[in-house]
């Protein structure tokens, strides 16, 4: 009966933990050229569960930050649906899907994108004070310090190196507390040795928050990672 | 937000062009309506006063009450020419001028103790009893100071020498001496009796806005006239017109220009931001957080560059009135609130027409931007961009110019170089092209840039040719505008004239003029004579069946001045009939045109004149036209040699005599005392005096809108900085050498420039040949010594302030020019 009981309780909680952040259905992606309408992305059908790590690998051109865009809700397919923690993102306007991606959505990019006008602080500060949080800042020293930053949190980023300014990125895109964090090429830009750095404190602030990954690149390594890999090949999932 | 984008320096250009647009209107503004007060003051005093009335009837009474029921100031003046005897031997025909307490109203009366000296300024007028006379009639009446003279009946001694007196003006002949007296000696002189010429003034000083009012309730028509400083001195009024037109068209490029220098820097600013605003959109802000987010950062702004503004303006303009205190002697009035309320009204319409479209943009921007940079760069509207621009420089030109016509031409002459011009630029890039691929690599590098950015250059030679474009329309015009106004009245006009110079005095006068004075116009005999018969019809019924008895105008009974000559007088042209040759034997008239229309008097009508009783038959052969405003003896009536040759004649002439020499005048007539002065310096000095201030104006107003100009310039190259920064810095990564892009960025400049001149003359030719005809009057002509200079000023214009702005692009390495473009 225990081992029942046990049993049911496993079911559960794994079913929570299984629980889908983001559904993708039929999304096509088709932009027009000069030399006509070209097709992007073409019957993608993904799901992706909570506490998961994905990784989406394809070869350059292959439309994987084209899918990384629509699915984070940066960008809307041409056809198909896309929900995100239980909403219908390809139904909301841009102002919802701003809304719900301050709420549920991290990001880490190859370039950093940090504001070169504010300090590690306020760009670690920003997203919750677009939220309207009393306590930004308290929150923000703590990401930085997870981070390792705590001493550099009144510098620039163009006084920071690659390394450090990718560490804010990764306090700014955590400091939110999101469902998903979304990454893409997070390594692209920093040496070996510093990207196996930036990797390893993605995938511990990963564990800690429980949030969901979905990391775009074409190093193997770090695909390897993750807990589910997905290939896409000319705007088609393998 | 605002204060992180301040504090890294994003916002400072946008800031420093609201700021440069506000201040430099305000500055105008300021200095125009300040020195606009000083030049209609300045002007009033030739009338003495705001506005008068003026009759050869005596003003009533009514008027008076009506004027000092409204608050105005008043005072009267009668003018009458009488003989003036200084004991049995001496006596002289003045113009006396009686004046009331208070005269004048405007402007000061100029007095000494000594003739023929410089005088100092006097606020008070004769005490009953005394009178002050001009110092030529010292000499003529042979008296001094604390004499007695009598003027009709009455006994008055003379107080003291007329220098000057500020309404001097009237017309050529009514220009007698002047002896001043107080009006309340008028009726013991018994001169003023039924009959009597005599020009009554009711001199008015007060609010516009009163004085308006007044002139419509007063019954004016038909024997009262209400003069106006544009009525009196028309050539004056027109000058002032002018000015104030051109002043305002001034100020006008000066608002358009830091418009689009507005414009330019908020592009650059919104340009700069998109990476920005696709950052905080991916980080949750919303389309409306960011547009509130800016419209904020612009309101901010928009306060923070008003303040600066009109401090910039305030002390700009004290600079300009201080630098030009010695060229301005006027006293300025303090100005009135309208300058500040049009540099604040400015500065935010700037923000709102210039600035805010292209922040509007930002809240398009898509977040995907963030990782794919080639997408979410929606086009911003350019029908928002355009018609906010366009609205706001329309409602910004009426509203500074108040008028619809100017602003109307202004607008014909920017759209025509905008269609027209796009075109043009297209094609010259194109060319330019074809040029590049037969050069060397820097001058090949530089025209494929061009044609490669053929958008961003189309615009950039659109707004440089449009800057240059307004500043030749300034020169040109003000040029034009100058050039008349000192044709009007040359240096060393004649400014005294001789009269009643018998034919025995005249080789002594002669002889004493080429001794004393600078220089010397022609001599014209006068013979004095009436019009008694036309085509066999007594003169007075012709009148009468011609014209209506109450018509103003000449009076063909009237006796008048006729001169006889060979040669058609200077000024004067023949607009109908043929001038007889010098040997014509036949007894010829020639007539003034307008004399002629209004007595209805034409070609081939023969005209009776009775001279000394005798009399002589003419036929008109020619009607002329003459220049009223040249300071030249005019006649109405000219006739041929042979009709009036063997008449006794008196001379005339006139010459130029310098105000530090006038004593000459005391000599001249101590030896020949019959002969009548008239001076007409004191009148020449004022009008050349007004001239002279609103040339100033102009000139310093042009100033102020070649540095908008330039502003706008440094502006556009930084707009387009950054493209030509990643680009150049590329090249340097590949090889290229500094020189290399030192070069190909003079190259590309000068091309900008030599093609944006090039737009800029045709669109200046255009401009101005619109203005001109339509607003300024002035005769229209093309100038071709333009068409070169044109594009080698704007290729050296844009060649020097291009490479000053670029100068760090060259300098530095190339790694951090990609790094801080990234």
């Amino acid at each position: 009966m225990a081992a029942e009981i046990a049993s049911i309780t496993q079911l559960l909680t794994s079913g929570c933990m299984s629980r889908m952040v983001i559904r993708a259905a039929g999304i096509e992606k088709v932009v027009p050229t000069a030399e006509g309408q070209l097709t992007i992305l073409a019957g993608i059908e993904l799901e992706i569960n909570a506490g998961e790590s994905l990784a989406i690998v394809g070869a350059s051109g292959s439309g994987k930050t084209t899918l990384l865009g629509i699915l984070a809700g940066l960008d809307l397919p041409s056809a198909g649906q896309v929900f995100l923690a239980e909403r219908e993102l390809t139904a909301l306007d841009e102002e919802d899907r701003a809304l719900l991606r301050g709420e549920h959505v991290g990001f880490v990019f190859q370039t950093f994108q940090l504001l070169g006008s504010l300090t590690a602080l306020e760009n670690v500060m920003l997203p919750a004070e677009l939220r309207g949080d009393a306590d930004a800042e308290a929150e923000a020293i703590g990401v930085l310090d997870k981070v390792g930053l705590r001493d550099r949190i009144g510098h620039y980023p163009r006084q920071l190196s690659g390394g450090e300014q990718q560490r804010v990125a990764i306090a700014r895109a955590f400091a939110s507390k999101p469902t998903v964090l979304f990454a893409d090429e997070p390594t692209g830009n920093l040496d070996t040795k510093t990207g196996q750095k930036i990797i390893d404190l993605i995938f511990e602030l990963n564990q800690e928050f429980n949030t969901t990954l979905v990391l775009v690149t074409h190093d193997d390594r770090i695909a390897d990672r993750c807990n589910r890999i997905v290939e896409i090949d000319g705007g088609r999932l393998q | 937000m605002a204060w992180r984008d301040w504090r890294s320096g994003e916002l400072g250009l946008l800031l420093v062009a609201l700021v440069v647009a506000v201040g430099t209107v305000t500055a105008i503004s300021l200095f125009v309506d300040r020195l606009h007060q000083a030049l209609l003051l300045e002007s009033a005093n030739f009338l003495a006063a705001d506005r008068y009335v003026s009759s050869s009837r005596e003003i009533p009474q009514a008027f008076r009450d009506a004027a000092q029921a409204r608050g105005l100031q008043i005072t009267d003046t009668m003018v009458f020419p009488s003989m003036v005897f200084a004991g049995d031997e001496r006596n002289q025909l003045v113009s006396v001028k009686a004046v009331g307490e208070g005269y004048p109203l405007r402007g000061s009366l100029v007095v000494s103790m000594e003739p023929f000296a410089s005088g100092q300024d006097i606020d008070s007028v004769p005490t009953p009893g005394e009178i002050w006379m001009d110092s030529r009639l010292f000499p003529s009446l042979d008296i001094g100071l604390g004499d007695e003279v009598e003027v009709g009946l009455a006994r008055l001694k003379v107080g003291k020498v007329l220098i000057k007196e500020p309404d001097r003006g009237g017309s050529f002949f009514d220009l007698g001496p002047r002896l001043l007296m107080n009006i309340a000696d008028v009726p013991a002189t018994e001169v003023v009796q039924p009959g009597s010429r005599i020009g009554y003034r009711m001199l008015l000083k007060g609010p516009d806005t009163e004085l308006e009012a007044l002139k419509d309730e007063l019954p004016l028509e038909p024997n009262y006239r209400w003069v106006g400083i544009r009525d009196s001195s028309p050539r004056i009024g027109s000058a002032l017109d002018r000015a104030e037109s051109f002043l305002l068209l001034g100020g006008l490029l000066a608002v358009l220009l830091a418009g689009v220098a507005v414009a330019l820097s908020a592009h650059r600013y919104s340009k700069r931001h998109y990476d920005h605003v696709g950052i905080l959109k991916t980080l949750g802000a919303t389309p409306n957080q960011i547009l509130y987010g800016y419209l904020g950062i612009l309101v901010v702004i928009g306060v923070v560059a008003v303040f600066l503004g009109l401090l910039l303006g305030g002390v700009l303009h004290l600079g300009i009135v201080a630098a030009l205190q010695t060229l301005i002697p006027v006293d300025l009035p303090m100005p009135g609130p309208r300058p500040f309320l049009l540099g604040s009204a400015t500065g935010l319409i700037c923000a709102l027409a210039f600035a805010m479209p292209p922040l509007l943009h930002l809240k398009n921007i898509s977040p995907m931007r963030v990782i794919r940079r080639d997408l979410g760069t929606a086009p911003a509207s350019q029908w928002l961009s355009y018609g906010a621009a366009a609205a706001g420089s329309l409602f910004l030109l009426i509203w500074y110019s108040g008028s619809w016509f100017l602003t109307f031409w202004m607008l014909v002459g920017t759209l025509v170089v905008l269609v027209v011009f796009g075109t043009l630029a297209t094609l010259l890039l194109r060319g330019g092209r074809i040029v590049g691929m037969q050069a060397g690599s820097g001058l090949r590098l530089a025209l494929s840039g061009l044609q490669r950015r053929h958008k961003e250059n189309t615009a950039q030679i659109l707004i440089f040719g449009l800057a240059i474009m307004l500043l030749l329309i300034l020169v040109l015009l003000r040029t034009a505008l100058i050039d008349e106004w000192r044709a009007a009245l040359p240096e060393n006009t004649p400014n005294h004239f001789l009269m009643n110079i018998t034919p025995a005095q005249l080789e002594g006068v002669e002889d004493l003029l080429a001794d004393g004075a600078e220089r010397q116009g022609p001599l014209y005999p006068m013979i004095r004579g009436r019009v008694v018969e036309v085509n066999g019809i007594d003169s007075q019924e012709w009148q009468d069946q011609h014209r209506h008895p109450d018509m103003p105008g000449p009076r063909l009974r009237s006796e008048r001045n006729l001169t006889w000559t060979t040669e058609l007088p200077k000024d004067n042209q023949v607009v109908s009939g043929r001038w007889w040759g010098e040997d014509s034997r036949a007894r010829e008239v020639s007539l003034e045109g307008d004399y002629a229309r209004e007595l209805g008097l034409g070609l081939g009508d023969v005209l009776k004149f009775d001279i000394g009783g005798q009399t002589i038959e003419t036929e008109v052969t020619s009607l002329r036209k003459l220049d009223w405003e040249s300071m030249q003896p005019n006649f109405f009536i000219i006739i041929s040699p042979s009709g009036l040759q063997d008449f006794a004649a008196t001379y005339m002439t006139s010459f130029f005599l310098p105000t530090e020499e006038k004593r000459f005048l005391n000599r001249l007539l101590s030896e020949f005392p019959t002969i009548t002065v008239i001076e007409v310096d004191a009148i020449i000095e004022q009008v050349q005096s007004i001239v002279d201030r609103v040339t100033q104006a102009v000139e310093l107003v042009l100033s102020l809108v070649v540095v908008s100009g330039c502003l706008v310039l440094i502006a556009s190259i930084q707009a387009s900085r950054d493209a030509r920064m990643a680009e150049h810095a590329l090249v340097r990564t590949l090889g290229g050498t500094r020189n290399l892009i030192r070069t190909s960025l003079a190259a590309e400049f000068t091309a900008l420039g030599l093609f944006s001149g090039l737009v800029a003359v045709v669109g200046a030719e255009v401009t101005v040949w619109l203005l001109q005809v339509q607003v300024f009057e002035l005769p229209a002509r093309l100038h071709p010594w333009l068409w070169l200079l044109s594009p080698l000023a704007g290729a050296a214009l844009i060649l020097v302030v291009g490479m000053v702005g670029t100068r760090r692009l060259v300098s530095s390495p190339p790694i951090l020019v990609l790094r801080a473009l990234s």
